[in-house]
C-alpha cells in the first residue's frame, strides 16, 4: 500500500472519496473489464442469470439507501417496482422513447413512494412497516383492477427495448444495456451517500432527534429517501418489464418486498457494496440448488422429489445462517477478508 | 478465538457453495454428455410448481407429465426416438421459473411442459421468441389467441369455455319456469378473475339471473361474512373460482349457515383432496373437469394404472398424462414430415384434428388462428365422497369467444 501501514487523510474530503487508493481503482477497472468480457465467453444461460442480478442489484440498492441509510423500513418496495413496469410499458407501448420511458418508470414510482412515504412523518420501525405494507397491498389491487393500464388479470405484454434504432433482444445486448444502468445506479447512491444530503440521511437513521436539532428537516429527507428510492426501483421495474416481455400483477407481490429486504440484510445495511452481494447472493442461491439438486438426481434418481422439498428449507437455513454468523452482512466479512490480507502475514 | 472461528465458518460455506457449484456444472456437463451420446433423443423440459403454494396439485400433475413421457418411450417413443424428460421446479416463482426456461432454451429443448399461470403468462413472448411449443396447466383464455400466444397450447378447455359449458349445462336441465339465480364466489386473483366476465355475460345471454357476487382469498380460513348476505339471496347456483382449500372453506361455511344452492366449482376447485378437506359438505357439489378421474371407465385408463403401478391417483395426474400425450402426438406428426423444431412442432399441433386421447378428456383439436384444444368439457357431481362422471358438454366453437 504506497509503502505505508495504513492510510491515512489530511482532508475529509480525501476520507470521502470513492477511491481511497489507486490499487482499489485497478481493481474495480478490472472487474468492470472483467463484467464486460463475461456475456462473450458465457453461455446464454449464465448471461441470463447476470442480468437477473443487475436487476437484482439495482432494485436491492434503491432499498439499501431507504432501509439501509436513511432507517425507513419499505414492505413496499416490490409493489413500487410494479409502479415503474407498469409505467415504463405503457410509455413504450406508447411510443415513448425507452430511455424517457425508464425515466417516467422511475419518475411514476417515485411519485407514489412519496405519497406512501407520508406517513413516516409519524410513525417509525414497526409501524411504518405495517404501513408500506399496507402500499404493497392497495398497490396489488390497483395492479389487478386498473384494466385500461395494467391489463387486469390478462397482464400487459411488452417489447424488447429499443435504444436509437437498435434492439435489445437477446440476452448478450441486454446485459450491456442493463449492467450500464446498474452502474449508473451504484454511481447515483454511492455519490448520494457522500453528499451532505447522504449524511443527513445517515443521521436520521442513527437517531432522528440529534437529526432534528443538527437542522436536517425530517419530514423532506424521509420523502426525498422515498422518493430517491422509488425512483430507481422504478428504473428497476421498468427494465424487468422489457426483460421479460411480459408483467403481471402476480410478479410484484408481497414475496418480490421480503425477497429484496432479505438481499439488504444479506449484503449489508447501508453499504453499497452490500447491496450488490446481497442480490449476488439472493440471485445465485435458487440457481445453485436447482443445478445441485439436478446433478444429485442424476446420481440418484429416487431422492428427487424429497431434494425438492428439501431446497425450500435450504433457503430458508441459509437465511438464518447469516443473520446468526454474519449479522452485519457479506460487506462486513469482504471487509474482514481485505483487512485480515491487507496484514498477511503479521495478523495481530 | 471467536473471530478465528467465525471466519473458519464462513470459509466452510464458502467451500460448500463452491463445491455445490462445482456439482452443478459438473452436473450440467454430464446431462450434455448424454444427450450428445443418445443422438436421437427428444429432450423436453418441464417448468412444474413442486415446491410453491400449488404444490398440492402441481407434483401430482409433474408425475402425470412423467407417467405419459414413460408411456410414450415404452410404445415406441417418437418414430424410435425417446422423450427424455427433465422437470424442474419453479416454486410457482417468475424469476425462478423464467432462470429455469433460459437454461432449456440454451440447451434447445424441443418442447416444455409448463404448469401455472404467473410462470406461464410471463414466458409467452419468450417461448414466442425462441420458438418452443409450450404446453401449460394454466387455462387462461388469453393463452388460446395465437395472435398474442403463438407458442402456447394446452390440453384443457381453456377457464372461461369450462365456465360456459357449466352454465349450459345447467339451464338446459333447469326446468322450472323462474329464471334461475346464480351467484360467483372468486378470489382476487388472476386465476380467479379471469373467466368472471365470460361468465357474468353467458350467464345473462343464457337466461341466469346474477344475484350476487364476492371474492373469497385463496387462504380464506372463513367465508360466513360473503355467504350470509348471498343466503338472503337464495340462488339456485353458486359458481365457486378458487382452489381446494378455499372450496372447502365455502363449502362448509355455507353448510354451517344453512345456504342451500348447487355449487360448480372450476377444475383447480374440486378434486380428491376436497372430499377430504370439505367431508360431507360437499356432498352434491359439481366441478368441471378436463380429464378423467381414476379408475373411470374409458379407454386410456388401462395405460394410466399400469403407469401408476394401480396406485390412486388425482385427476391433475391424469390431466399431467392427456397433456404429455398429447404433446407426443405433436412430436410424432412433426417428426414424420422431417426435422424436429419449434415451428415444426408448432404447425404440426396446429394441424392436429380431433386427437382422442384415449377417452381421458375431450378430444383436442388446434387451428393456426385458433389454440382452443376443445369446447368440451367434463361434469362431475360428488355423490357417496366420490367423483362422479355425469355427463361431457361441449360449445361452439365461436370465433368472437376466442381469447375471452
Amino acid at each position: 500500500m504506497h509503502g505505508k501501514c495504513g492510510l491515512f487523510f489530511e482532508s475529509y474530503r480525501a476520507e470521502a472519496a470513492v477511491f481511497q487508493t489507486g490499487f482499489q481503482r485497478t481493481c474495480l477497472g478490472l472487474f468492470v473489464a472483467l463484467l464486460l468480457v463475461c456475456p462473450l465467453v458465457l453461455d446464454s444461460y449464465l448471461v441470463s442469470v447476470l442480468n437477473l442480478m443487475c436487476i437484482a442489484v439495482i432494485g436491492a440498492v434503491s432499498l439499501n439507501l431507504l432501509t439501509g441509510v436513511c432507517g425507513q423500513i419499505s414492505l413496499g418496495h416490490g409493489a413500487f417496482i410494479g409502479v415503474g413496469a407498469y409505467a415504463a410499458a405503457q410509455a413504450t407501448l406508447h411510443g415513448v422513447p425507452f430511455l424517457a420511458a425508464l425515466l417516467l418508470g422511475g419518475g411514476a414510482a417515485a411519485l407514489v413512494g412519496m405519497f406512501f412515504g407520508v406517513p413516516s412523518l409519524r410513525l417509525k420501525g414497526i409501524y411504518l412497516a405495517i404501513a408500506t405494507l399496507a402500499a404493497q397491498l392497495i398497490l396489488e389491487y390497483v395492479f389487478l383492477h386498473w384494466e385500461s393500464v395494467t391489463g387486469g388479470s390478462r397482464g400487459l405484454m411488452v417489447d424488447p427495448p429499443q435504444l436509437f434504432g437498435f434492439a435489445f433482444d437477446n440476452e448478450r445486448k441486454m446485459f450491456y444495456l442493463l449492467l450500464a444502468v446498474a452502474a449508473c445506479a451504484l454511481m447515483v447512491v454511492t455519490n448520494v451517500m457522500r453528499t451532505r444530503h447522504g449524511r443527513a440521511f445517515v443521521s436520521i437513521r442513527d437517531f432522528y432527534l440529534s437529526a432534528e436539532i443538527a437542522g436536517v428537516n425530517l419530514f423532506g429527507y424521509k420523502l426525498a429517501a422515498f422518493g430517491l428510492s422509488s425512483f430507481l426501483a422504478g428504473v428497476a421495474g421498468g427494465l424487468w418489464a422489457h426483460y421479460t416481455m411480459f408483467i403481471s400483477a402476480e410478479q410484484f407481490n408481497i414475496t418480490l418486498s421480503i425477497s429484496y429486504l432479505a438481499m439488504i440484510i444479506i449484503g449489508g445495511l447501508g453499504s453499497v457494496v452490500g447491496s450488490v452481494m446481497g442480490a449476488v447472493f439472493m440471485t445465485l442461491l435458487p440457481e445453485v440448488l436447482t443445478a445441485s439438486t439436478r446433478s444429485l438426481t442424476g446420481i440418484f434418481p429416487d431422492i428427487g422429489s424429497q431434494l425438492v422439498a428439501l431446497r425450500e428449507g435450504v433457503f430458508g437455513l441459509v437465511l438464518m445462517l447469516f443473520l446468526i454468523f454474519e449479522p452485519e452482512g457479506l460487506a462486513n466479512r469482504w471487509r474482514l477478508i481485505k483487512a485480515y490480507w491487507k496484514l498477511y502475514p503479521f495478523a495481530h | 478465538m471467536k473471530r478465528k472461528l467465525t471466519t473458519t465458518m464462513f470459509g466452510l460455506c464458502l467451500a460448500l457453495a463452491a463445491m455445490l457449484a462445482l456439482g452443478g456444472c459438473g452436473g450440467e456437463k454430464k446431462d450434455d454428455k448424454a444427450a450428445a451420446k443418445a443422438g436421437g433423443d427428444i429432450r423436453i423440459g418441464g417448468i412444474i410448481d413442486l415446491s410453491g403454494p400449488t404444490s398440492s396439485v402441481g407434483a401430482p400433475y409433474a408425475e402425470g407429465v412423467k407417467a405419459g413421457a414413460a408411456y410414450i418411450n415404452a410404445n415406441g417413443g417418437i418414430n424410435g426416438a425417446k422423450i427424455v424428460l427433465d422437470v424442474q421446479d419453479d416454486a410457482y416463482n417468475v424469476q425462478q421459473g423464467l432462470s429455469i426456461y433460459k437454461k432449456f432454451a440454451q440447451e434447445k429443448v424441443a418442447a416444455i411442459q409448463g404448469y401455472g399461470t404467473a410462470v406461464t403468462e410471463a414466458l409467452t413472448r419468450n417461448a414466442a421468441k425462441d420458438e418452443i411449443p409450450y404446453f401449460s396447466a394454466s387455462y387462461s383464455a388469453h393463452l388460446t389467441d395465437p395472435k398474442t400466444a403463438p407458442y402456447n397450447f394446452f390440453t384443457s378447455a381453456d377457464y372461461s369455455t369450462q365456465v360456459r359449458a357449466g352454465l349450459k349445462y345447467f339451464k338446459t336441465n333447469w326446468k322450472e319456469a323462474r329464471k334461475p339465480k346464480i351467484a360467483f364466489l372468486y378470489p382476487d386473483h388472476p386465476y380467479g378473475l379471469s373467466p368472471i366476465p365470460a361468465a357474468k355475460e353467458y350467464a345473462t345471454e343464457l337466461g341466469f339471473e346474477t344475484v350476487g357476487e364476492a371474492t373469497v382469498d385463496l387462504k380464506a380460513i372463513d367465508a360466513t361474512t360473503q355467504l350470509l348476505p348471498l343466503k338472503d339471496k337464495k340462488p339456485d347456483f353458486i359458481w365457486i373460482g378458487g382452489t381446494t382449500p378455499s372450496t372447502a372453506v365455502i363449502l362448509k361455511d355455507s353448510k354451517k349457515i344453512g345456504l342451500k344452492a348447487t355449487f360448480l366449482t372450476n377444475i383447480w376447485g374440486s378434486d380428491e383432496n376436497l372430499i377430504k378437506m370439505a367431508g360431507d359438505a360437499c356432498e352434491g357439489a359439481y366441478s368441471l373437469q378436463a380429464a378423467a378421474v381414476y379408475g373411470q371407465d374409458v379407454p386410456g385408463m388401462k395405460a394410466v394404472m399400469e403407469m401408476s403401478k394401480n396406485q390412486p391417483q388425482m385427476t391433475h395426474y391424469v390431466r399431467g398424462f392427456v397433456s404429455m400425450l398429447a404433446m407426443g402426438e405433436g412430436l410424432r406428426l412433426a417428426a414424420a414430415k422431417g426435422p424436429l423444431t419449434g415451428p415444426s412442432i408448432k404447425a404440426a399441433l396446429e394441424g392436429m384434428t380431433n386427437y382422442d386421447p384415449m377417452g381421458l378428456a375431450p378430444a383436442i383439436s388446434f387451428l393456426p388462428t385458433d389454440h382452443r384444444p376443445s369446447m368440451a368439457v367434463f361434469l362431475y357431481k360428488i355423490s357417496s365422497g366420490k367423483l362422479t362422471f355425469v355427463a361431457q358438454e361441449s360449445l361452439d366453437r365461436k370465433a368472437e369467444w376466442l381469447g375471452k
